[in-house]
């Protein structure tokens, strides 16, 4: 079966050509791998190929087609991309309208202060929300101008990460 | 035979001393995260049971898993529990604990906490508070060590609360100065000078940051030393006057004041100026009648002129790399004295051996100006081996809260010399994998192959410096190892794929998985 897997802006086209038990003939982009690979630990693999050996361990990402892979000297961000996940990429470029924009916290933590409101105007570089974690604060600006139409969270909340908090059109 | 006496004398008080301490039986520690459970290895290898102390957020901490006992304080802001004395004074009342070792942070330079205990009948570990107020407050600080003939930086000896003092003072020593608070740390209210135009915002500035974090807007001036190295003393002092120094631990690399990385020996000071800050260092101690673990802080120019900074009246974070290269378990030291113990060492006896060094592992993303990351730990594989010690308290599955400090370890690397520490360093950053969230062991990693780093060629402005290159992505990799990734991966998923698969198929032979499950569960036993 031929997959498309991307690691981090790489695009890659992978395909089995055979496969006994842990002995493996695989092609990555045309070029053919002959390995050894086996499953050691829950999410971690031994390969050897070529007399070197590699210790990956793979963790699962925010969805069952996502992984962060280490091995010893770097970690990449993998994804296999196939249908579903090309017609979600396309979608969620589309989601947003280029009038509107939606500023989401990028971590967990707690809101300390909102100094906007909705109907307000707002310029580029505004703080309109401010975040606290781990004892430091930080401050949200938006990146374009224009008027608050939704706050979705109050002064107080606790946050999770990648959550919507602010809405401007 | 007066003589004889005396000394039959002296040793029958060393003896009772020694045979009949203080008993420590059981000891409260008012603090959480790594630094908890670190102190609670050395109070169990001394037969001391340990009490934790927990908020609603640590209710999973390992601190509480790894204590003897464990009492929840209250909510999750520090304010509301580590920071709560009479919480948890009640706490060690109920344990019966008769001695609270604070860690570092929290109340630990606190001297209300240490007078309370007092009052409650339970043994601080650290020193009274009469030293610890002197110290605490930067100026008066100074002003001691002034009085005892040790250089400190060029400065105001009051707080400035106008303007014209403060240009009285640039006008006699010049630009560029530093205003910081007298209740400062932690590079808050702190503001750089370097023209005479910018006085009055600076340190109108500097007043209103003081006030919001320390409810204090006292500040005062000093000369600002253009790359100096951040150099501080270990001391231990006993309640009978013996001090001794442990050496020094370079401090230099640093990102907004804050420590990254610390080496012991520093790879900048010779060894006539280690002897001499170190018997500075004493003097500093004795002069405030210090009792129990401390740090003297010191500012090196590049022409090694040293300049008293502050003092540390607790355990330091960094205090492993001095432990590892001497010898001596400072947590342990600090019970002893505690107990009313005299030192059981005197400086002749001890010596530095080989070479440390600490990284500290934040949850931090370096990629985005080192935001806090705080989440869900998935995965860890912690670096093992030869000459390495991590003091970490996350484990996999554990949600690291978002109301406290972002250290998730230190890891300590110690070699024969400086360069096999380095080298042992790097491996060891290698081996180290924390997935779930982000952490600065990447951005570590990277200082270990800075020319500067491996040459020992640093002030505290060396990340600054070293920026581009500390930021560079990795290129460590070719297309063989991005292969060997994606391949990993490419298994997994089609792993993935025919478990679900075959787990369809028994779905779909006609059996309802409702169905199976009636039938099962009237015959099944665990």
């Amino acid at each position: 079966m031929a997959l498309e897997i991307s690691l981090d802006d790489r695009h890659s086209k992978v395909e089995l050509v055979k496969k006994d038990k842990n002995f493996v003939e695989i092609l990555v982009d045309g070029k053919l791998y002959k390995l050894d690979i086996i499953m050691v630990e829950d999410g971690v693999y031994s390969i050897l190929h070529d007399g070197k050996s590699y210790n990956v361990e793979l963790i699962e990402g925010e969805t069952k087609k996502q992984y962060i892979v280490n091995t010893l000297y770097r970690s990449f961000n993998i994804e296999i991309v196939d249908a579903e996940t090309r017609y979600q990429l396309s979608r969620n470029r589309n989601l947003l309208g280029d009038d509107q924009s939606i500023i989401s916290s990028p971590m967990p933590g707690k809101v300390v202060k909102i100094p906007v409101k909705a109907g307000d105007k707002v310029e580029a570089g505004d703080t309109v929300i401010i975040i606290s974690a781990m004892k430091m604060e930080s401050e949200y600006k938006t990146g374009k101008s224009g008027v608050i139409k939704e706050i979705h969270v109050s002064e107080g909340d606790t946050i999770e990460g990648h959550q919507m908090l602010i809405t401007i059109e | 035979m007066e003589y004889v006496q005396f000394i039959f004398f002296s040793n029958l008080c060393d003896l009772f001393l020694k045979q009949n301490p203080v008993m420590i039986k059981k000891v409260l520690i008012a603090n959480r995260g790594e630094i908890a459970v670190r102190i609670m290895r050395s109070c169990r290898e001394m037969g001391i049971r340990t009490v934790a102390v927990f908020s609603d957020a640590d209710r999973t901490s390992l601190h509480v898993r790894y204590a003897d006992e464990a009492y929840h304080i209250g909510p999750s802001p520090s304010l509301d529990s580590y920071l709560n004395i009479e919480k948890i004074i009640k706490a060690a009342k109920q344990s019966g604990a008769n001695a609270i070792h604070p860690g570092y942070g929290f109340l630990s330079e606190n001297p209300e906490f240490v007078k309370r205990c007092g009052r409650a009948g339970i043994i601080f570990i650290g020193p009274t508070a009469h030293s610890m107020s002197i110290m605490g407050d930067k100026i008066t600080a100074r002003d001691a060590m002034i009085s005892a003939g040790i250089p400190v930086v060029p400065g105001t000896r009051e707080a400035i609360h106008n303007e014209k003092i403060a240009l009285k003072f640039i006008q006699e020593t010049g630009f560029p100065v530093i205003i910081k608070a007298a209740a400062g740390g932690g590079g808050k209210g702190m503001r750089i000078v370097t023209e005479r135009s910018n006085v009055t915002a600076k340190l109108r500035a500097a007043r209103s940051e003081a006030l919001n974090a320390f409810g204090d807007d006292s500040v005062y001036i000093e000369k600002y030393l253009e790359s100096p190295h951040h150099i501080e003393f270990q001391i231990l002092a006993d309640k009978y006057g013996n001090v001794v120094h442990l050496f020094e631990r370079e401090c230099s690399v640093q990102r907004r004041h804050q420590k990254v990385i610390e080496e012991t020996p520093s790879p900048f000071i010779t060894s006539e100026l280690r002897e001499k800050m170190g018997q500075i260092a004493i003097t500093a101690a004795r002069t405030v009648r210090y009792e129990g673990a401390g740090t003297i802080e010191f500012l090196v120019d590049k022409d090694k002129n040293f300049y008293f900074l502050e003092m540390n009246t607790r355990l330091q974070v960094e205090h492993p790399i001095t432990e590892r290269v001497v010898g001596v378990d400072l947590v342990k030291e600090q019970i002893r004295i505690a107990r009313g113990e005299k030192l059981s060492f005197k400086q002749k006896n001890i010596r530095q051996s080989g070479h440390a060094i600490e990284c500290r592992i934040y949850a931090e993303d370096p990629g985005r100006n080192f935001m806090p990351s705080p989440g869900l730990i998935k995965h860890i594989t912690n670096p093992t081996g030869l000459g390495i010690r991590s003091d970490g308290y996350v484990y996999e599955g554990y949600k690291i809260p978002i109301y406290y400090d972002p250290l998730i370890s230190k890891l300590i690397a110690w070699g024969q010399n400086r360069t096999e520490a380095i080298k042992r360093m790097k491996r060891a950053l290698y081996e180290y994998k924390i997935t779930g969230v982000k952490t600065t062991i990447n951005f570590l990693g990277r200082i270990m192959d800075i020319p500067d780093f491996i040459d020992g060629n640093y002030d505290t402005h060396f990340i600054e410096k070293n920026k581009d290159l500390l930021m560079s992505r990795d290129i460590r990799c070719d297309t063989l190892c991005e292969d060997i990734a994606i391949i990993a991966a490419y298994i997994d998923y089609n792993d993935k794929l025919a478990k679900l698969q075959s787990f369809n198929q028994a779905r779909s032979n006609g059996n309802s998985r409702w169905k199976s499950y009636g039938r099962k569960k009237n015959h099944v036993r665990i």
